[in-house]
């Protein structure tokens, strides 16, 4: 059986290929971009922060009643840029720049949320304006918000470090900026998330179920943005169909007609 | 091309330059050609294939069936279209074959005259090429995964095999003991790596989801282990601190300077790691399909710049740039899993072995001759030769 020339490279691929193989050849050219280097980096957090707040503009507010600061999810960034390696670092410097919390949802241990530190601060102390709780909460984001990246805290930490006692972590539970992790540590999380990932997981699945049961386990991507959303939707598409794609539990394949998403055998989710 | 030539000659260039970027060209242009083949031997799955590394010329493969075949890769036939013949196999018909399937060949570093393999029948046996029986048979208590020399060793002739026993055993194939065990992990071993670059340091990847570096010197256990977080014990929950994956850890390859490590796992990433502090670079290659319950074996380019990794994902073979973590292609044709590929240095072909019973050779497509001129490939498809518009007849009419 003789196998024929494989045509799998797309037009797309080779021309990605030819950049790189002009690239190399190419003196000239690689001249010019050395000399854009040094601009880009800023360019590119600048970027990031832009793509993050598109993506916050597509979090439906008024389903959790205001309650909750607009989140996104890391891997979302994933299907608008294309080079995840710098997406991941442009989130840290973001982070330890204060200007981005992250968050450990805790249905994947790859899933992270991102909220802007200002939404963040401002809803918190929105759901605790009245309550007792509030004091310690404000010392907590004081702490929290221009130095501190971490996404899990222990016990020695919150005792040593950040001068709490046993009530006021236990006041912080309560409030919901922190959550049980194992015995004497917790992990950071957002007050009322709960809601969030229960209606966030239950419209990923129904997503999934829509490509796959679509003719041959693929739809166009601008096909299912149109579709009607079932019930089990409350999310807007295009935040779950940015969540799928980045999390590649479906197969992006550049087509003439657009971007087609084709279901990958063997999730879970 | 001709720049680099003339920079290449007058001295304005290292003469290595343009050696990397004719590589890199080559590997970037890898597909399956109709005229190179390699004979159908086997009739179960391909596990593993190891070319040699003095001519590149001899390349071993190891099935399922627990058959070993070593193919002549070299074309003396001078017509373009070769098959690679078999040399030689140990077949069913063999009193030595294995039992049961092959799962790691490895021809000896220094010269063609003895290979190594180990099989799911709890033996590694060192074979004479010549002659094609055991010179020497190690007996396990479990199923043996993998086995490793080191390629550079001079000071020892140490093989370091990983099997179901969480310890990771060490034979001498000088004086033929075993009795030097590296304990430290909690789980079966299913990949060993010795380093490139220094014939005393060892990799190691277990079922634990750890990853450990060893110095085979050093009586007291590990020297460090690969943490994923870096050390950031607030990242992942408290199970999860301190391993490479957060699934099994279940392929090993160190890249040709043996500066970083890329390792694959059950959680379906791949992660690259500096070799001497054990830091994880935080390349992020996405989502890497690894549904295997054994090793994984892939490769990493040599000689080019930027490197490429090349891992079996499902029945094709991903290609990914090492430090950018890019996604370059997928190199389909086999029509099922592919189990291990193996890259050929010299010629920058790569070939590949799966269930289908069948290797594939990769190779890179022949350069065409208008390189700039790129309206014109597009047009006639690129893989056919392009007539230069000049000399095309557009004159004459069909009817003369």
């Amino acid at each position: 059986m003789r196998r024929s020339d494989s045509c799998s490279v797309t037009s797309g691929q080779m021309s990605r290929k030819r950049a790189l193989i002009a690239d190399t050849f190419c003196l000239k050219r690689r001249r010019c971009t050395a000399d854009a280097v040094p601009g880009d980096t800023h360019d590119g957090a600048a970027d990031i922060r832009s793509s993050l707040q598109n993506l916050m503009t597509l979090f439906s507010r008024k389903l959790f009643n205001d309650s909750l600061p607009p989140v996104a999810l890391k891997h979302q960034l994933y299907s608008l840029h294309s080079d995840k390696t710098s997406v991941d670092k442009q989130v840290s410097e973001l982070r330890a720049n204060g200007e981005l919390l992250m968050f450990q949802l805790g249905f994947d241990s790859e899933a992270f949320a991102l909220v802007f530190a200002e939404d963040y601060r401002a809803k918190v102390l929105q759901g605790e304006a009245g309550r007792e709780t509030l004091g310690t909460v404000e010392k907590f984001l004081a702490k929290l918000i221009p130095g501190c990246s971490d996404l899990s805290f222990n016990k020695e930490k919150m005792l040593k470090e950040f001068l709490f006692t046993d009530s006021e972590i236990t006041q912080l539970v309560k409030s919901g900026v922190l959550t049980v992790r194992d015995a004497g540590s917790w992990w950071l999380s957002i007050p009322n998330s709960g809601k969030f990932i229960k209606y966030f997981i239950k419209g990923r699945k129904a997503v999934l179920g829509m490509v796959k049961k679509s003719k041959y386990g693929e739809i166009l991507k601008t096909e299912l943005e149109e579709r009607r959303t079932t019930s089990q939707v409350k999310f807007q598409m295009k935040y779950h169909i940015h969540d799928i794609v980045g999390a590649e539990l479906v197969e992006c394949i550049q087509t003439t007609s657009g971007t087609l998403l084709r279901y990958v055998d063997g999730n879970i989710n | 091309m001709l720049s680099f030539l003339y920079a290449r000659q007058s001295g304005l260039d290292d003469p290595v330059r343009l050696r990397r970027a004719e590589s890199t060209r080559r590997v970037l242009s890898l597909e399956l050609n109709h005229n190179r083949d390699v004979d159908r031997v086997h009739g179960n799955g391909i596990n593993t294939l190891d070319i040699e590394v003095i001519d590149g010329r001899y390349m071993l493969s190891g099935g399922s069936d627990g058959v070993i075949v070593i193919y002549d890769m070299e074309n003396n036939s001078k017509k373009l279209k070769y098959s690679c013949k078999v040399v030689c196999t140990v077949g069913r018909s063999s009193r030595h074959v294995h039992k049961f399937s092959v799962e790691t060949v490895q021809w000896y570093p220094h010269d063609t005259g003895m290979f190594v393999s180990s099989s799911f029948d709890k033996t590694m046996k060192v074979w004479d090429t010549e002659t094609l029986k055991p010179a020497e048979e190690f007996q396990f208590d479990g199923n043996v995964y993998c086995h490793h020399m080191s390629p550079i060793a001079r000071k020892h002739s140490l093989v370091a095999v990983g099997t179901k026993d969480p310890k990771v055993q060490l034979c001498d194939l000088k004086s033929g003991s075993r009795i030097h065990i590296l304990q430290g992990h909690r789980g079966e071993i299913l990949s060993v790596r010795w380093s490139p670059r220094y014939e005393h340091i060892l990799a190691t990847a277990s079922t634990d989801s750890r990853v450990l570096i060893w110095d085979v010197r050093r009586a007291s256990g590990s020297l460090f282990t690969l943490d994923q977080h870096n050390g950031d014990k607030s990242k992942a929950s408290s199970e999860a601190v301190n391993t490479a994956h957060n699934g099994r850890a279940n392929g090993l390859c160190f890249t040709a300077d043996g500066l970083h490590l890329l390792t694959t796992g059950t959680d379906d990433r791949m992660r690259l790691w500096n070799s001497a502090t054990g830091e994880n670079t935080l390349v992020n290659y996405g989502k890497v399909v690894n549904e295997s319950r054994k090793g994984l074996k892939f490769t990493v380019s040599r000689g080019c710049s930027p490197e490429f990794v090349f891992v079996p994902c499902g029945t094709s073979v991903a290609v990914y740039g090492l430090h950018s973590g890019e996604l370059i292609t997928m190199l389909r044709g086999h029509y099922n899993n592919v189990d291990c590929c193996e890259f050929h240095p010299d010629y920058q072909e790569l070939y590949s072995g799966g269930k289908d019973c069948n290797i594939l050779a990769w190779v890179p497509v022949l350069r065409q001759p208008d390189i700039e001129d790129e309206k014109t490939n597009s047009k006639r498809g690129g893989t056919q030769a392009a007539v230069n518009p000049a000399f095309e007849d557009a004159w004459s009419s069909d009817e003369d």
